[in-house]
């Protein structure tokens, strides 16, 4: 990548005999929005730990607009902005206070300080619980005042660990939208997440499993790779009545490699030689009536499953 | 712009708000201290009086009666009960019921008239060292009286022939809180200080904001000092309120400067914050901080000379006491409170003490990692 602004090459973390990050290279271009996607244990947060230099990688390495986060961390330390797990704040202060805590911990000053803290209280739109402790704070309002102290020093990457879990829709909404402005203003964001409409809306995603790094690039360019899209074989899509009486009926059909439900639906990945006649007679046995069939493009959850599924077979066969 | 003290002010308003958030976390530094100081002021107390004796008086005269009599007059013994068989006498001793049994045989009377060597039978409770010791002595000493009075008497002198007129320094009135109350003052500081730092570092790691902290422009030194200064001024106050519960509930003078007395205090109170701050880089959670907390103050308790004087131990928990900055503070307590003693006077006790709060202090900052993991 031309303009990469982080670089990460082989990067590796082990405790002990356990390898936690297991030679991990990609790069992120400045200006994007980058979502580190992976299941619980597989090396997210490891990898945002090592990025923001507050643990040594063993292997590997990783720079951050030229700098090198293992070695030169008190220069990135003014650039980066780093929202932690779970927003951890002073539970005991108030609103305010965790701001100007922050606000002093980043070298402002009397003004200036005032003076940034209604810029982020305005941007975080905390004005209505200023003088609330961050004790009594609803999840969504803990994540936009974490917010709020991670942006202090105006950072050019911002790295957010799990930024959405355990907030309500709205909120999580909202912090998208925000996530895209800031976007817009050339800051870098990386994100780890769980959900999958959120990597949908990444302009890159990564996917961590069992602490390799198993695709990483484009949402719309991983979901043509031909692992994903096995020749001689199609995805189609399946709206009808009783989805899980027929996900059980077309599974046992020979051809069809893969059924899940999704909703009012059921994915399928069928062979060719299927025809849709096929399907709808075989759903007529289990007396499923007028199924609506028509092929879809996979998912990024398709792109991820198949891909796991892949690297778990692999990985078994070492 | 690095600056060795970078963060400091940021950490050092923060905590002071935490601190005083929370009455109840404040109470609880406050409080212990203030209990430990009365209980062991009053319980801790060397003077015996008054012990538990059974009388078995097989003379019945005036002249073992006089003898009993002068034996309670001294104070340390009351006669709680009179029994009429040696048996009796032991049980009571077993028992618990006395702590020294006196024997009079029925010749008593008739062996002081003539003249004789006349002997008078006292079964002590050894099992506790410091009751028999004072038992023992009391008991001696109003024998040997009573001898020399009758020597006098059969001599024709007048006085006797060498006597010492000792004269107690410091503490004339031998009172027990004396000796004690500086010493739980050097522990009831302790106590609440080692475990404010410790837990401060450890709470941060706990809630996950030391990332935070790790993530930013903070020195190490900024770090520690902000963690350090308000548990300080804190202490100090503590140490104030103890000196003012020394001085006014155990009448305990101080004849020395009180500028000596506080910066003796300063100097531990400071060395103790490092030591905790030290457990907190290191422990991973609350319960490890307070468990190495505890392990190192333990020590203290016998090693510091807060009961047992230094001078008698075997020469490698002489070694001990030494390392243990108690060990000073107790030391220089005594001396400025009790003798009046000056800065001058000792020195190389406060060189010692700054030495270890610049160590302590040095210690953290060198081995705080700015990493996880």
């Amino acid at each position: 990548m031309a303009d990469a602004i982080i670089q990460v090459e082989n990067l590796t973390k082990r405790f002990g005999y356990f390898t936690a990050v297991d030679h991990v290279s990609f790069s992120v271009g400045k200006g994007s929005i980058f979502g580190f996607l992976g299941p619980n244990g597989s090396g997210k947060s490891t990898v945002i730990r090592m990025l923001c230099g507050i643990l040594a990688p063993s292997d590997g390495q990783a720079r951050i607009a030229g700098f090198d986060v293992a070695r030169q961390s008190d220069q990135l330390k003014g650039i980066i902005g780093y929202m932690s797990q779970k927003f951890s704040l002073y539970d005991e202060l108030t609103v305010t206070e965790n701001l100007l805590f922050y606000g002093r911990l980043y070298g402002f000053r009397g003004a200036a300080l005032r003076q940034r803290m209604d810029e982020l209280i305005a941007l975080a739109h905390l004005s209505p619980y200023l003088n609330r402790r961050a004790a009594l704070l609803s999840g969504g309002w803990r994540q936009r005042l974490a917010m709020a102290c991670a942006l202090m020093h105006k950072p050019t990457v911002l790295f957010l660990d799990e930024p959405t879990a355990g907030i309500d829709p709205v909120a999580r909404r909202e912090l998208w939208d925000l996530l895209f402005e800031f976007s817009g203003q050339g800051m870098t964001l990386f994100v780890t997440t769980h959900y999958m409409d959120e990597a949908e809306r990444c302009s890159h995603v990564g996917y961590i499993y069992m602490s390799k790094l198993i695709v990483c690039g484009v949402p719309d360019d991983l979901k043509t790779l031909p692992a994903v899209n096995p020749s001689g074989a199609r995805r189609l899509d399946v709206t009808c009545d009783h989805v899980t009486v027929g996900l059980q009926a077309v599974r046992q059909m020979p051809g069809v490699r893969s059924a899940t439900v999704f909703g009012q639906s059921m994915h399928l990945l069928v062979e060719n030689g299927v025809s849709e006649s096929a399907l709808v007679n075989r759903l007529a046995e289990v007396g499923i009536q007028h199924p609506d069939i028509r092929p879809i493009a996979p998912s990024l959850e398709d792109v991820f499953v198949t891909l796991s599924a892949e690297q778990a077979e692999n990985g078994g066969g070492k | 712009m690095k600056t060795p003290f970078r963060g400091f002010t940021a950490i050092l308003l923060k905590e002071f708000t935490v601190v005083f958030r929370d009455p109840t976390a404040l109470f609880f530094m406050f409080f212990p201290p203030v209990v430990q100081i009365i209980a062991f002021g009053f319980a801790l107390d060397n003077d015996v009086k008054h012990m538990a004796t059974v009388v078995l008086n097989q003379d019945r005269t005036v002249e073992s009666r006089q003898f009993l009599e002068k034996l309670e007059n001294t104070a340390t013994f009351r006669v709680v009960g009179e029994v009429s068989s040696v048996d009796e006498l032991s049980a009571a001793i077993r028992q618990g019921r006395a702590y020294v049994g006196v024997q009079i045989p029925p010749d008593f009377a008739r062996n002081v008239r003539a003249g004789r060597n006349a002997q008078v039978q006292v079964l002590i409770d050894g099992s506790s060292s410091t009751i028999a010791l004072q038992a023992l002595q009391t008991a001696m000493g109003l024998a040997m009286r009573e001898s020399l009075v009758t020597t006098l008497k059969e001599s024709g002198r007048r006085e006797m022939p060498i006597e010492v007129r000792p004269q107690m320094l410091y503490n004339p009135t031998m009172k027990s809180a004396h000796f004690f109350v500086p010493g739980v003052m050097g522990l009831a500081l302790q106590i609440a200080t080692v475990l404010a730092t410790a837990l401060s570092i450890v709470r941060e790691r706990e809630r996950g904001t030391l990332e935070n902290l790790l993530v930013a422009p903070l020195s190490k030194s900024g770090l520690m000092l902000g963690k350090i200064m308000p548990y300080l001024c804190i202490s100090m106050t503590m140490a104030t309120g103890i000196f003012f519960v020394a001085r006014w509930v155990f009448g305990i003078p101080i004849r020395g400067d009180m500028s000596a007395l506080f910066l003796a205090a300063f100097l531990y109170v400071f060395t103790l914050l490092g030591v905790g701050l030290l457990i907190s880089t290191r422990a991973q959670n609350h319960m490890q901080a307070m468990q190495i907390s505890l392990a190192l103050i333990l020590p203290s308790v016998f090693f510091s000379g807060f009961i047992f004087p230094i001078e008698t131990m075997p020469r490698i928990f002489q070694w001990i006491s030494a390392m243990i900055p108690a060990t000073y503070f107790i030391e220089l307590m005594r001396a400025i409170m009790l003798r009046g003693a000056s800065i001058q006077d000792y020195w190389l006790h406060f060189v010692v003490l700054a030495g270890m709060a610049a160590g302590f202090f040095s210690l953290c900052v060198l081995r705080f990692r700015q990493k996880l993991g």
